[in-house]
């Protein structure tokens, strides 16, 4: 079991790093999707096939494939349907298609060891029932704090990315003032050096 | 959960529910006066709750959260300090345009992240106290959307970011050895046990908070975001997030026994020493205000160094006067600059040269924080570096007390030299002010007020501490 937990966190490394170096987003999400594969199967050989199912179903399932359906809808367009048929070249799925290839094979190295879909042999599985009764129970606090922080990212959100009416006057005009703040403040850092 | 228990966590509720509240009324009536006499009303609500939260004793409020009243009386000090900061962004946003309403939901959620932070006795409400903090300081660092403030707000998001997953690599590595994740479990489980991987455990999470706490060398960030925040945001930056963040540093440690690891001792003790003169030295070389204030309070964080790593009730109570008096303080001088900063670069030295002609009581205001920033009697910060070097010396920590009089004997050079600008006689060309709105000078009063009590009596102060705010 620990070849296969080395094996699947080398694969989570190796894609993360992917992640922060490809230029095109498109091609870091695909890498992502991998990563939260990987993390996911390392839930599922630590006995927590729940989490591991919810982090492949929400995750790199529902999360990760509207980030790709949103990067992908946004600009229509000739140009855009060019720069999707670059995306189809081999150079820009290998890599996430070999890795996606390693943590299938060990999925279904771990099925037939198992030979069940349960926990793999010498865990403790631990099921949706006791996660929910832990979360609902002596975590409630918990989850109300965490309902609060996914209030304040809203709120953010829709806060910064909102679009202003005239903004593009505006906007222009406070570029300007800001190039010339931040002149003062480069000198200020040089000071500071 | 029992009704004992709610009653416990009642000035958490009440700002939860306040955020909920202001909410609702703004999908349905928007009004900036109104949003912030709500936030207002609610802040004071809280307070209002905190000695009946106190009634009800020292208990843990399930696992996650403790009620005791070292909790509460930080959490004074946080629902203090937000108060003046929500007065202050109404000066500030007065006069902007664009939506202002979110801010005020914004410092109530970042409020309610840095209470739910000294509540704390469990990693899981530590991580979520300070993600809910981060998050909603990220976006009020960028709330105004002009250039600089967007970029300080990313690099505050980056950073917060990179702090949080070595505080979570901390805590996995703590968890992996001990088996829990409780404060007090952690504490009887870690007593005596040594190893490598608990030490690097405690070492990342300590590395965690000082990036929060901007303690040297985790202190880059701090003045590009004093500077390129919005000023009230500032004030809140440099007091409610450090109040929080300290107050679970000094929990966790006190629990875990920082003096009982030699490494964990070392480490501090280095880090002290180098934010107390790297924040000094730096900040003599500073050509801008906001700079200067952020190197300044590197240093404080440095300063309370030293009572953290002292042992003895007399550590605990030292913190919670500095924390307290540097939190009246430090909103004092940033609500200086609310009221003071043109619409030049933030933090010019030109708005501040010859104020005390132009707006003498606003100057005094000034000259009084800054004053107690340098720890000159009869002065907030005097006395509460008295009682750091007290605490110090008693636990024969003779390194870092002399580290403490010397970086702070630097430090009164440049504060005073602000304060020599502020009574120069002003250019020709001095920019013309609209005298101060009464809210604002409220407020500063009542913070000069503040900071001239604790300076001159602070008996009751002393005593409300040692009685009520003790961690066994």
């Amino acid at each position: 079991m620990g070849v296969i937990f080395y094996i699947s966190a080398a694969v989570a490394v190796a894609a993360t790093v992917g992640v922060i170096t490809s230029d095109n987003a498109v091609h870091a999400l695909l890498y992502l999707i991998v990563s939260l594969l990987a993390i996911s199967l390392i839930f599922y050989i630590l006995g927590a096939p729940f989490a591991a199912a919810l982090e492949a179903i929400i995750y790199a399932g529902a999360i990760m494939v509207l980030f790709i359906f949103v990067i992908m809808i946004l600009n229509l367009g000739p140009q855009e349907a060019r720069r999707e048929r670059s995306w189809l070249k081999p150079r820009m799925w290998v890599g996430p298609a070999a890795l996606a290839l390693i943590l299938a094979g060990e999925l279904v190295y771990l099925l037939l060891e198992s030979g069940q879909a349960g926990a793999p042999a010498g865990t403790a599985s631990v099921g949706p029932e006791p996660v929910g009764a832990t979360l609902f129970g002596p975590y409630l606090l918990g989850v109300e704090l965490a309902s609060f922080l996914l209030l304040a990212g809203l709120v953010g959100a829709l806060h910064l990315g909102r679009r202003e009416t005239g903004e593009e006057a505006a906007g222009e005009q406070e570029a300007e003032a800001g190039a010339a703040r931040a002149g003062g403040a480069a000198g200020a850092a040089v000071e500071g050096e | 959960m029992s009704g004992a228990d709610f009653v416990g966590i009642l000035p958490l509720a009440i700002l939860a529910a306040a955020a909920v509240l202001v909410l609702l009324v703004l999908s349905v009536y928007r009004s900036h006066l109104l949003t912030c006499i709500l936030t207002l009303l609610s802040l004071a609500a809280a307070a209002a709750s905190l000695p009946v939260a106190a009634s009800v004793g020292p208990r843990g409020v399930t696992i996650l959260l403790i009620s005791d009243g070292y909790a509460l009386f930080y959490t004074g000090i946080i629902l203090a300090a937000t108060f003046s900061v929500t007065v202050l962004s109404y000066i500030f946003l007065r006069s902007r345009p664009g939506r202002r309403e979110e801010l005020y939901l914004l410092l109530l959620l970042a409020a309610l992240g840095a209470a739910v932070l000294v509540f704390s006795s469990h990693f899981a409400s530590l991580f979520l106290g300070l993600e809910l903090l981060s998050s909603s300081l990220f976006v009020l660092i960028a709330y105004p959307r002009g250039i600089l403030n967007v970029e300080a707000g990313i690099k505050y998001l980056i950073l917060a970011s990179v702090s949080t997953a070595f505080l979570l690599f901390g805590m996995s590595l703590v968890y992996a050895q001990l088996g829990t994740m409780e404060f007090a479990r952690i504490a009887a489980a870690g007593r005596g046990a040594g190893g490598a991987i608990l030490i690097a455990g405690l070492g990342l999470l300590a590395v965690g908070l000082a990036f929060k706490l901007a303690l040297v060398p985790f202190h880059m960030w701090a003045p590009d975001i004093y500077q390129g925040a919005p000023a009230p945001v500032t004030a809140f930056v440099a007091s409610v997030s450090k109040v929080g963040a300290f107050g679970v540093l000094l929990r966790f440690f006190r629990l875990a026994g920082v003096q009982g690891h030699g490494h964990l001792f070392l480490m501090f003790t280095l880090i002290a020493i180098a934010s107390m003169f790297g924040g000094n030295l730096l900040a003599l070389l500073q050509g801008n205000v906001r700079r200067l204030l952020a190197y300044s309070s590197i240093s404080h964080l440095g300063y309370l160094l030293v009572a953290f790593l002292a042992s003895g009730a007399l550590s605990v109570t030292a913190v919670t006067f500095y924390l307290l008096a540097y939190t009246a303080t430090i909103v004092a001088a940033f609500g200086v600059a609310v009221l003071v900063e043109g619409n030049g670069a933030a933090g010019a030295i030109a708005d501040y040269r010859g104020l005390f002609w132009r707006r003498p009581w606003t100057a005094v205001v000034m000259a009084g924080a800054l004053f107690s920033l340098a720890g000159i009697p009869l002065t907030a910060g005097f006395i509460g570096k008295f009682y750091l070097i007290g605490a110090g010396a008693g636990s024969s920590l003779w390194l870092l007390v002399l580290a403490l009089v010397i970086s702070s004997g630097i430090g009164v050079y440049y504060y005073l030299r602000l304060i020599v600008i502020m009574y120069l006689r002003p250019e020709q060309t001095a920019p013309e002010t609209a005298p101060a709105p009464w809210s604002g000078s409220l407020i500063l009063g009542a913070l000069f007020l503040a900071i001239l009590w604790l300076g001159v009596y602070p008996a009751p102060w002393i005593d409300m501490i040692q009685r009520n705010a003790l961690l066994k």
